[in-house]
């Protein structure tokens, strides 16, 4: 008689039990979807547009299937219409231009010559577009290629879209060298608070030499350069006033590697608004442009950052 | 959640199982709380002045503890001046982790007075039993009635109210029990205003609000065996912390465990006790009631323990042991999340505990031989082993590139002690030997803010196992009036964990002033001594008094900081039929080895005189006794060595209260 007594009374406590234990008063923070709230990631390469020539289909692919402002990594696919065979091996050409509203031509950095990827049988290159289509002008391809001795053209208007993710985020300057220069971050497309690789590209017009256009596109007239064994100094701050000019420590400072990009570290330490302090530094170490920003703590004022910066948010 | 109701379920079959199966025999000679192998010294949870005390106001009355105290609430008890990462603080062998990074919810506040009977304490490493300590335990030993009562049902109600702060309080107890079954409940609220200090100035957010309920069930399945189930449910909400830049919305715990205790009557083994618990705490601050707060910041805590202990002990001739297995996994979680003035925009968030999780299981032994009628040795040991997994590691590598995301450590101790009795005096000599590993904080923890030194603290996943090397000492001499005892031990501490500034990174609170790390010092000693007098000077009259004072040293030969200065209490007791008169002093004399590295200012000498009086009388025919009484009389203004920021402690407060027992 006790015994299912106290057993009775066991069960009902142990229901009260469960339900204190079930309920927590707040939910703790999903961190997964914390990070990806803001960030999305595109990782899938689809087709942007295609166009047709003298039978042959080039399809022009990028991630998520849109072009962005800043850096976009480029897949042309180039096959016979009729027999839907690939064409492999060939010399192909990528220049985008963009046309301004006054009817000004201008380029931005890509890869002229595209490599060929035997295994999947494409064109890889990339192009860092430094406006969205719209108000400031329009985006035009211009893409050749070699069959045999024969040598095609084709021309696509494309439409660059915002790009929504800070952490690509880009920027175009002119240094105190009077040239101009392109930054765009390349990734982390996601970063995390943590260590992360920040990976960029720099770039710089080359001026033409020779201002006489001898046929439109001329590759010559719209040709960027990454630059060589330069620097970008980093210091990675959160500008809110609240967070008082908050940096993070073992940051390591974007230096060239053998691809040719710019490599280096950047820890976050927590989730929000983060601004990437640069100063570029030429080969001779000589300030390109950027300035020291202010290491205080200063609690309540919003954080100075350099005049060459990048705001990112995740 | 699923996993123990699983448990409960399990045991409540057995239960049943065992009921059906056992014959009833009455055996009063095998009262299972009766037995108690080991004799260790139990107090009563009450202090020399007041008989209705919250759990920190009685350990403040033993000679080997003293407090941080951040408020009035849920003080952080130091065990010989060391913080509670280096002591084991357990309820019945449990082990509980708090879920506030800024240590405002040691385990301590999770109990209330009236589900305790005693607090034992064992210093150095003969509190080893219950997991790797250095500087030692602190056991909370939860009420249980024992069965075959000859006062079926009973039970004590206690009210009072303290006038400094506008508490009230209100404890209630209940027992019932057979031969075959016990019930033990009790509920406890407080609740308590500002108080206000000696200058009679009010302390903003020093205001608390507590609900402590516990139940414990017991069921004898046999003469010598019983099974138990006990829970302890805590709330505390709005709770102030006047020293910190935030306050406690709510903290909430439930302590949960099922035991199973068999005697043996023949043999060498005489008990063997068993219990399985589970332990939920949550903890969510709140800084929306301090305006000069420039960012909001939530900063939500969860700490998760499952555990087992097992125990037994053994007893031959002259020979007595205890062994004692624990294991516990506890998952620790904060969080904090910063609101930006405009916001619109996108909060910022980071874990300040990336879920840590501790798994920690260990095997201890402690022996005890009687070599003559005179002299005694004690020897054990133990060895756990403790292992850490942090989720978010990447937390961990911004200060700590590449540092491993698991990490295994192994915690041998050692204790030694010899007992010798000649006469009237009695001497201890002991040594010990332990490691223990660092706490999730120093570990693992991230942008901590310590608002006493003002620096964001980084957890360090590769410190060392801190080492601890003791020697300790007693002389005791005692006549039928006069009893005085003189203790001392010292601790030379390797790999000594403490905050040491870093020179990367900035501080990511606003109110900090810079990052420190958690690094090991080479090493560090701590010498503590106390001498206890005790004078019955007449029958009714008694006198005692505790002198303690300590030394902290780093490598350099710098000061620790929360060492405590040389401190006195002394108190009278008079005792006249019903009525008893009761006086008592204490004070800190002026800090002088303080350590303004760690925060630390010289803090001045004080001395606080108390006076209460007691009336014991039968309410009809209930046991009753009203006390009232005055502490900090002359409304002195001071503050502690211990004191977060140097808040002032409360002025004069009297308090009243009243006991019925039923």
């Amino acid at each position: 008689m006790k015994v299912s007594i106290l057993i009775k009374t066991l069960g009902f406590y142990s229901a009260i039990i469960g339900v204190f234990l079930g309920a927590c008063t707040k939910g703790k923070t999903d961190y997964e979807a914390e990070r990806g709230a803001v960030v999305e990631e595109g990782t899938e390469f689809k087709e942007v547009a295609n166009v047709a020539t003298a039978g042959y289909t080039i399809s022009i692919e990028a991630l998520n299937g849109a072009f962005y402002r800043g850096y976009n990594d480029i897949r042309l696919r180039i096959k016979n219409t009729q027999t839907n065979a690939p064409v492999d091996g060939s010399t192909i050409t990528f220049l985008p231009v963009q046309t301004a509203i006054t009817g000004e031509k201008s380029s931005c950095p890509h890869q002229y010559e595209l490599a060929y990827k035997a295994d999947d049988k494409y064109f890889s290159g990339y192009s860092v577009f430094t406006s969205e289509s719209g108000t400031g002008g329009s985006w035009t391809v211009y893409i050749s290629f070699k069959v045999g001795n024969q040598t095609f053209s084709a021309i696509k208007d494309v439409e660059v879209k915002q790009q929504t993710n800070k952490n690509l985020n880009m920027t175009v300057f002119t240094g105190k060298d009077d040239e101009q220069y392109v930054i765009a971050l390349i990734s982390p497309r996601k970063p995390t608070v943590s260590e992360n690789k920040l990976l960029a590209g720099i770039y710089k017009l080359n001026k033409p030499l020779d201002l006489s256009p001898r046929s439109f596109p001329d590759q010559f007239q719209f040709s960027y350069s990454q630059v060589e064994d330069y620097t970008l100094k980093l210091d990675p701050r959160m500008p809110e006033p609240s967070m008082g000019n908050h940096s993070s420590p073992n940051n390591k400072d974007l230096v060239q590697e053998s691809d040719g990009l710019y490599h280096g570290i950047v820890n976050y330490t927590m989730t929000g608004n983060w601004t990437l302090n640069f100063v570029l530094l030429n080969p001779a170490g000589k300030v390109i442009r950027g300035t020291e920003v202010p290491k205080d703590f200063t609690p309540g004022v919003e954080g100075v950052k350099s005049e060459l910066h990048l705001d990112i948010l995740f | 959640m699923k996993k123990l109701s699983i448990v409960l379920s399990v045991l409540a079959i057995g239960l049943e199982v065992n009921g059906q199966s056992t014959t009833v025999k009455r055996d009063t000679a095998n009262r299972l709380a009766e037995v108690k192998v080991d004799a260790k010294i139990k107090r009563k949870i009450e202090s020399d002045l007041k008989m209705a005390v919250s759990v920190d106001e009685f350990l403040a009355s033993s000679d080997n503890i003293s407090f941080i105290k951040r408020g009035a609430y849920a003080w952080e008890p130091l065990l010989n001046n060391m913080s509670t990462e280096r002591s084991t603080i357990t309820i019945d062998g449990m082990h509980i982790f708090g879920a506030c990074t800024d240590k405002m919810d040691p385990i301590t506040s999770y109990v209330e007075s009236n589900n305790l009977s005693s607090i034992d304490i064992n210093s150095g490493q003969e509190g080893n039993m219950h997991g790797a300590t250095v500087a030692g335990s602190i056991d909370l030993k939860r009420r249980s009635t024992p069965f075959g009562l000859q006062q079926n049902i009973g039970g004590t109600y206690q009210t009072g109210f303290e006038f400094n702060n506008r508490q009230a309080f209100n404890l209630g107890n209940l027992f019932y029990s057979t031969d075959k079954f016990v019930a033990d409940g009790s509920v406890a609220f407080r609740k308590a205003g500002n108080y206000a200090d000696g200058n009679n100035q009010e302390v903003q957010h020093s205001q608390y609000n507590k609900l402590n309920a516990s139940l414990g069930l017991a069921y004898k399945t046999s003469a010598l065996s019983a099974v138990r189930i006990d829970a302890i449910f805590d709330r505390a909400k709005d709770v102030g912390f006047p020293a910190l830049p935030m306050d406690l919305w709510l903290s909430r715990a439930i302590i949960t465990s099922a035991s199973y205790k068999q005697l043996f009557e023949e043999g060498l083994v005489k008990v063997w006790d068993t219990k399985v618990y589970f332990n939920a705490v949550e903890h969510y601050m709140d800084d929306t009631t301090r305006p000069e707060n420039l960012v909001h910041m939530d900063m939500p805590g969860w700490s998760t323990t499952y555990g087992l202990v097992s125990k037994v002990n053994l007893k031959k001739e002259h020979y007595s042991s205890e062994l004692q297995l624990n294991a516990y996994d506890n998952l620790s979680i904060a969080e904090m999340r910063m609101y930006p003035q405009d916001r619109s925009k996108r909060t910022m968030f980071a874990y300040s505990w990336p879920w840590v999780t501790t798994r920690f299981a260990s095997i201890a032994m402690n022996n005890s031989w009687d070599i003559s009628e005179r002299s005694k040795v004690n020897l054990g040991g133990s060895l756990g082993v403790n292992y850490n997994y942090s989720k978010y590691v990447e937390f961990n590598w911004i200060f700590h590139p590449g540092a491993p995301q698991k990490k295994n450590r192994w915690l041998p101790g050692l204790h030694a002690s010899y007992e010798l009795n000649l006469n009237q005096f009695d001497i201890s000599v002991g040594t010990g030997f332990g490691h223990r590993a660092p706490s999730v904080s120093e570990a693992y923890g991230y942008y901590i803010y310590n608002s006493f030194d003002r620096y964001d603290y980084i957890g360090n996943p590769g410190l060392k196992n801190e080492v601890s090397y003791e020697a300790n000492g007693r002389v005791g001499f005692k006549t039928e009036k006069i009893s005085v005892a003189a203790k001392v031990n010292y601790f030379y501490i390797d790999n000594y964990i403490i905050g040491r500034i870093l020179s990367l990174g900035s501080p990511m609170n606003y109110q900090s002033v810079g990052v420190k790390g958690y690094t090991s010092l080479p090493y560090a000693t701590l010498f503590n001594t106390a001498i206890n007098l005790d004078y019955t000077i007449r029958d009714n009259l008694h006198w005692k008094a505790v002198f303690t004072y300590a030394r902290g040293k780093d490598d350099t030969g710098g000061n620790l900081p929360f060492i405590r200065p040389l401190s006195y209490q002394t108190s009278l007791h008079y005792g006249y039929r019903g009525i008893g008169v009761r006086t008592s002093l204490h004070g800190d004399f002026t800090q002088t080895n303080y350590s303004p590295e760690y925060g630390e200012d010289q803090t001045a000498s004080y001395n606080i005189w108390n006076l209460s009086v007691d009336y014991s009388f039968s309410l009809g025919k209930f046991k009753s006794v009203f006390q009232a009484g005055a502490e900090n009389l002359l409304n002195e203004y001071y503050s502690t060595y211990a004191d977060w920021g140097n808040i002032p402690r409360m002025g004069r407060n009297i308090f009243t209260s009243l006991k019925v027992n039923f």
